[in-house]
């Protein structure tokens, strides 16, 4: 271990003005070493180690060149004795010789012995990442999605057996050695449910062919974070995820990868794999109508047609979203205020919008698309979403 | 002493040529010890009141003595001379900086016989710091926590301070300069810009509230070194409060000291999760409230400035870190408020989930006259305009909790213009334009506040303020 932070304990009374003269010392090494990754964007460092004390005052010097502890942080703990061999101390005061990354504790004791403190920093360049590895079902209803913890240790300084601990899952023990970049398993879920879900969203993913209105149709694979799709135990940290399919012949192949966004329990996370081309969505507004009520007050009725052909041969559900200020503003006006709509009758998009994930600036249809039968030519289907935008002015 | 830097030297008879002291070549001295150091350090300006006492054997009639202060950052207009016995026998005829020598001064005191007496010399320096810092570990249910308060003091004033007492002040001195700048300026400089206004205002602040000084407590202490933590003694003092380090400390020049000033083993603490925009940003955050009183083991002094380090136990004896957040000056009785920042396992959502517009008001041929769309008598007028309306908001504020404890979420915002929010919750006004409403949510559980913003726009508009009605 090439230590760059030492913990040394003097062993005769020396007055700090004797620092950096005659030392004898003792090097008291690490019995534990606990990593707490669990904060968002700091990593303390826990060290236990058993030091030596004799009766009186005792000078134990801790010294950290070349690694970044922050040195405001560094808590020096007594452990409660757990023996009778070891003494109960007590840190009397700490004083920081200038021009050094080093301080000395001076620990009163009642008696010789040895006491087990901890010592705790801060310290910068032991970052954590995470990522995820998602091997998709052939038939695509599930996945088996390996979680990872990468941690890049740029400190300047190594750990032999370190306890690593990110908040969640279990506790790793690993060793943690100078500049390495290490991943490791943290948790793996073998079945988790996913459903693939393919989007138009105008506002969102926009235009494939925006001359002939035909929409981009992103397809994304949704793993709710609950229990009953095999998740739901912590919130899913933000993460690339790297995606495969398994080919049948016990093979996978690589289909995308996309970052997956931080996701609360109860929550969706969206992987996005790429545009789907068979599924052809055609978007028109099929009728803009101006109503006076009075002076420059209207109402606007409007009807959005989309044309829906699936090539594929199966069937999709197919979400159809609307984001009501950039319908607004594209009927040719728009203002700060909010849009004041209601869903008009000649609406013939299927059930009602999703309540969960409506409201008032967006609206969320599921469309169930008929798979394409054969060689046959696939099903135009169309559907209206009539809207009437109420009290609107310019 | 070891490496001296400023040093008192009575100069001896033999070299001294009717009270002429200046122009020769050859010096003879003695060098006083120091008997003790008391150090005043305030914390608010760069300023430290050092107390030093020499015991000076005089002769009858002339004593030049001499006090020099090379290399340090002693304010030359603040040094003072006393006498702390035979006061009546010795008298300070007269003070001379020499102009070839900026950091000394000569004094001559007269003295009507032979004797030795103690003398006090103060003066101000810089350089000399002081600043709080404070370490706060939570149980691990969180319902209680141990917050260590300490004090370091840094010296990096040119001049190491052996054994002083140290005494350090809570508090915001007034000063019209710093000290610092007239520590490096030639001491005719200082003269010639030295206002009555300051030395009576750094005065009045300074050396009268130290006039109590308890050097003579310290007085033929036998310093021992203990192996217990040294106490902090707390006293007020007028608009400050003073904090004396028990014994004596030595602190090297460039050296940082520090000490253990409190530790209460056992503050009940709340915690509560709140959402205010102007005060925290636009998130929720998790809040460690606790006071500074009796009942928390606090309560003794007011709390300085200071960085609070905030960590939580977990089992095996380990910490989990919790933040970094700076508190301002506590006074006693007061709240504490640790600012954790957001918490991963709480979800704070704000749902718009309709809007709607009514009480709809054209304004006729742009004149005066306003007419309500929808009243009935209304004729159409192709040139109205609309000219007022009520903007109906319904939001939902939605919260969900998945720690394995109830939450207790605080919500206050702000809304410009004439607004009426109503709602069923409780809420109320915190002031004329912000409204706070809270709510218990059960570990795993969900809350659902549900509540209306009616904003009157335009000619509707007659107010600046948020009305709270139930409902």
């Amino acid at each position: 271990m090439n230590i760059k932070h030492v913990l040394l304990l003097l062993l005769l009374a020396i007055p700090l003005e004797g620092w950096a003269r005659i030392k004898l010392i003792t090097l008291p090494v690490r019995e534990r070493v606990e990593i707490q990754l669990d904060h968002a964007s700091a990593t303390l460092v826990e060290e236990e180690r058993i030091v030596p004390l004799v009766r009186g005052i005792n000078q134990v010097d801790f010294s950290w060149a070349n690694t970044r502890i922050d040195s405001d942080s560094i808590l020096f703990r007594m452990l409660p004795a757990v023996s009778e061999a070891e003494v109960d101390a007590k840190v009397l005061s700490v004083s920081y010789p200038p021009n050094e990354n080093a301080l000395v504790w001076s620990v009163g004791a009642d008696r010789s012995g040895s006491a087990r403190v901890r010592i705790s920093y801060l310290l910068g360049g032991l970052d954590k990442s995470f990522h995820y590895r998602a091997v998709a079902s052939k038939d695509e209803t599930s996945l088996r999605l390996s979680q990872f913890l990468r941690l890049k240790n740029y400190s300047n300084e190594s750990y032999d057996q370190g306890q690593l601990w990110v908040g969640f899952g279990d506790r790793l023990q690993r060793p943690v050695g100078l500049n390495e970049t290490k991943d490791m398993l943290l948790k793996q879920y073998a079945e988790v449910q996913i459903q693939k879900r393919y989007t138009v969203d105008v506002s969102k993913y926009g235009y494939i062919q925006e001359a002939k209105k035909k929409l981009k149709v992103p397809m994304h694979y949704v793993l709710k974070n609950d229990a009953a799709n095999g998740l739901g135990q912590a919130a899913l940290p933000f993460g690339k995820a790297r995606i495969f399919q398994q080919d049948g012949k016990g093979g996978t192949t690589f289909v995308g990868e996309d970052w997956g966004h931080f996701t609360p329990r109860d929550d969706e996370m969206q992987l996005y794999l790429g545009v789907a081309r068979d599924i052809v969505v055609k978007r028109t507004i099929e009728r803009r109508e101006r109503k006076k009520i009075s002076g420059n007050l209207y109402n606007y009725d409007v009807v959005v047609k989309y044309e829906v052909e699936n090539f594929k041969d199966k069937p999709v559900t197919l979400d159809i979203q609307e984001q009501l200020p950039r319908l607004r503003a594209e009927l040719g006006f728009n203002n700060r205020r909010d849009v004041q709509w209601r869903l008009g009758g000649e609406t013939t998009l299927p059930g009602s919008p999703d309540a969960e994930k409506s409201d008032a600036d967006k609206l969320l249809f599921h469309v169930g698309l008929e798979a394409r039968k054969g060689a046959d030519k696939a099903k135009k289907q169309t559907y209206r979403l009539h809207l009437v935008l109420q009290n609107e002015w310019r | 002493m070891k490496n001296f830097r400023h040093t008192i030297v009575l100069l001896s008879v033999l070299l001294i040529c009717s009270g002429t002291l200046f122009g020769k070549n050859l010096d003879l001295s003695t060098v006083p010890d120091r008997d003790q150091v008391q150090l005043t350090i305030y914390n608010s300006e760069d300023l430290t009141l050092v107390r030093e006492t020499r015991v000076v054997s005089f002769k009858k009639g002339m004593n030049p003595l001499q006090f020099s202060w090379a290399n340090t950052l002693i304010d030359p207009t603040s040094v003072e001379l006393e006498f702390r016995d035979k006061a009546g026998q010795l008298q300070v005829l007269d003070t001379t900086f020499p102009h070839d020598k900026p950091q000394m001064l000569y004094w001559n005191v007269q003295s009507d016989s032979n004797t030795e007496a103690r003398i006090e010399i103060s003066y101000f320096t810089s350089g000399i710091s002081w600043a709080g810092d404070y370490v706060v570990i939570a149980n691990p249910g969180e319902t209680g926590l141990r917050m260590e308060g300490f004090v370091r003091v840094s010296n990096r004033s040119g001049e190491p301070y052996e054994n002083a007492q140290v005494r350090l002040v809570v508090g915001k001195i007034n000063l019209v300069e710093k000290i610092a700048e007239l520590a490096r300026m030639p001491v005719a400089k200082v003269k010639k810009m030295e206002k009555r206004e300051y030395k009576q205002l750094r005065h009045k602040a300074a050396r009268r509230a130290m006039a109590p000084a308890a050097m003579d407590a310290v007085a033929g202490m036998v310093m021992e070194e203990s192996a217990v933590p040294k106490q902090v003694e707390k006293e007020g003092l007028g608009e400050y409060f003073l904090y004396t380090i028990e014994g004596r400390e030595s602190i090297p020049n460039g050296w940082s000291k520090r000490l253990r000033s409190f530790d209460a083993a056992k503050v009940p603490v709340e915690v509560v999760y709140r959402y205010r925009r102007q005060e925290y940003g636009n998130s929720l955050v998790r809040l460690y409230l606790l006071r500074n009183d009796d009942k928390s083991g606090l309560g003794s002094t007011p709390i300085p400035n200071g960085k609070v380090q905030v960590f939580r136990q977990n089992d095996s004896n380990g910490l989990s870190y919790l933040a970094t957040r700076s508190i301002k000056y506590v006074p006693i009785g007061d709240r504490i408020e640790l600012n954790l920042g957001k918490d991963p396992e709480v979800v704070f959502e704000l749902i718009k989930e309709k809007v709607f517009r009514d009480n709809i008001w054209v304004r006729i041929k742009k004149g005066r006259v306003y007419k309500k769309v929808g009243d009935g008598s209304f004729i159409v007028d192709h040139k109205g305009t609309v000219a007022g309306w009520d903007e109906h908001q319904k939001f939902n504020q939605r919260i969900r909790n998945y720690t394995d404890q109830s939450i207790r979420v605080e919500v206050r915002r702000g809304y410009p213009g004439d607004v009426t929010f109503r709602s069923c919750l409780d809420a109320k006004s915190h002031d004329y334009r912000s409204v706070e409403f809270s709510a218990e949510v059960a570990a795993g559980g969900r809350a659902d506040l549900r509540h209306e913003v009616i904003t009157r726009n335009g000619y509707n508009a007659k107010q600046q303020r948020v009305k709270v009605v139930g409902g």
